[in-house]
Parts: structure tokens; C-alpha cells; sequence
């Protein structure tokens, strides 16, 4: 992906304690959108969620596998990719976690907190990158 | 993030000041095995993130704690903390409290 004022892409180690420094920096990317508290909160815990899934479950926490995350935005919407070098996943056999016994489960959030806060989630067919995209027109409101 | 346990009367309340991400949750989780509180309040007034590691870290104390016939509730959580824990129903599971006096008095 090319790179321009718009558009940004990070290549970072599949090491958790990495996640915070992209996060954070993807943001200081979104900071000409002027964007309120809640909405780049709603955007950093998703992008969190994302990369934290591709480091530990996509890369095996395995340092020399990159996770990249691309980033960029136009007057519509924020978009946002996520793609590790694993062998991919299934979303349709992760369990919800807001019904029954789920609820207390020790992990399994982190997709459904993409799905509710993000207005789009696509998946690629391989199962190892996800694009996650928030429209702009609904964040400025 | 920082963490500490004062008690009141019976009552143990961790201070929680930060985020609750994915590098400090194991922070919170030690303290609380260290403490090995039977009625716990977890202050969240000065908590500014929480991502789904801090939210799972909540479930196994409060896990822990029914299993021992303990207590936990949830105090001073700001209104976008308090919509992850509705948007991922553990509001539902967990006591919550606006205010740490209130979450003490009813843990009691």
C-alpha cells in the first residue's frame, strides 16, 4: 500500500508489549480527523483487540512473524487492516460470548467488541486478516 | 496502571489507576491472589481503558471469589467502561456500583 498523508501501514513484531506503541501511533495518524474521546477510544480498543489476536492466535507470539496493520481514511470512513501470517481462522465457529455459560469464560471478547464498535468487519477468505471500518459521517456526529 | 488494597472494615478495595490492558491486567491479578480478600470492591474511577484482557482478568477474581463464597463488586466505572461491560453483558454477571461507599455497603 502506498503511503501518503492518508494512508499508513506498520509492520511490528508479533511481541504484545508492542501493541500499546501501534495503537497509539495509528491514532496520532487519525489526529487531523480531530475525532472525539469516545470514538478514538472505541478505535484503539479495536485496533488492540485485532493485533493482540494476530500476534497470539495468528502468529503464535512467534517475534520474527509480522503482523501489518494498514490504516487510512477519506471523508467517509476510517479504515483499518489487520493481517498476520497464520494459517487463518473460521469466524463462524467462535462461540458468543454473551450467551450462557460463555459469559464466564476466561477470554473470547475481543471479536465481539470489534463487531459491536466497529460499523463493518470483513474477514479475508484465508481467515488471516480482518478489516475493520468506521464510518466517519456517524463518528463526527 | 497502579493498583493498591486499603481495607475497610471487612473489606478489601483495590485502587485501580490507568488502563487495564493486556500488559498490566497480571499486575491486578497478582495483587489480588496476594491479598486473598473474602469481600472485595475493585474501584474503577480512575480507570481510563480496559481492553477484553481486563475484562477477563475482572471474570476470574469474581470467579474466584464466588467459588470461595467470597464477594466482588464494581465501583466508580466511567459510562464508556460501563458500555463494554453492556456491550459484552457482564453487567449482568457482575455487582456494580457508582460510588465505592455504596459497593462497600452492599459487599459488606
Amino acid at each position: 500500500m502506498k503511503e501518503n498523508n492518508t494512508k499508513k501501514e506498520f509492520l511490528v513484531p508479533s511481541d504484545l508489549s508492542q501493541v500499546q506503541r501501534v495503537s497509539l501511533g495509528a491514532l496520532s495518524f487519525l489526529k487531523p480527523l480531530a475525532l472525539n474521546e469516545a470514538i478514538l477510544f472505541d478505535i484503539r480498543l479495536c485496533l488492540d483487540e485485532a493485533l493482540i489476536n494476530a500476534m497470539k492466535y495468528g502468529n503464535q507470539l512467534k517475534k520474527e512473524l509480522k503482523v501489518r496493520l494498514s490504516i487510512e481514511y477519506d471523508q467517509k470512513e476510517i479504515r483499518m487492516l489487520v493481517e498476520d501470517r497464520g494459517a487463518g481462522f473460521d469466524p463462524k465457529k467462535i462461540k458468543n460470548c454473551t450467551t450462557g455459560e460463555n459469559v464466564l469464560r476466561g477470554h473470547g471478547r475481543g471479536l465481539h467488541l470489534i463487531h459491536q464498535l466497529m460499523d463493518e468487519v470483513r474477514y479475508n477468505p484465508k481467515g488471516n486478516a480482518i478489516l475493520m471500518v468506521k464510518s466517519l459521517k456517524k463518528s463526527l456526529l | 496502571m497502579q493498583v493498591k488494597a486499603i481495607q475497610i472494615e471487612e473489606v478489601t478495595i483495590f485502587l485501580v489507576d490507568g488502563e487495564i490492558n493486556i500488559s498490566t491486567s497480571p499486575d491486578l491479578r497478582k495483587l489480588f491472589e496476594k491479598q486473598a480478600a473474602k469481600k472485595v470492591v475493585v474501584n474503577l474511577e480512575k480507570v481510563v481503558y480496559i481492553d477484553s484482557s481486563g475484562l477477563a482478568t475482572l471474570v476470574e477474581m469474581l470467579k474466584k471469589m464466588k467459588s470461595q463464597g467470597g464477594s466482588l463488586g464494581l465501583s466508580g466505572m466511567s459510562e464508556k467502561v460501563k458500555s463494554l461491560f453492556e456491550i459484552t453483558k457482564l453487567d449482568k454477571l457482575f455487582s456494580i456500583f457508582a460510588s465505592q461507599e455504596e459497593a462497600v455497603t452492599q459487599v459488606k
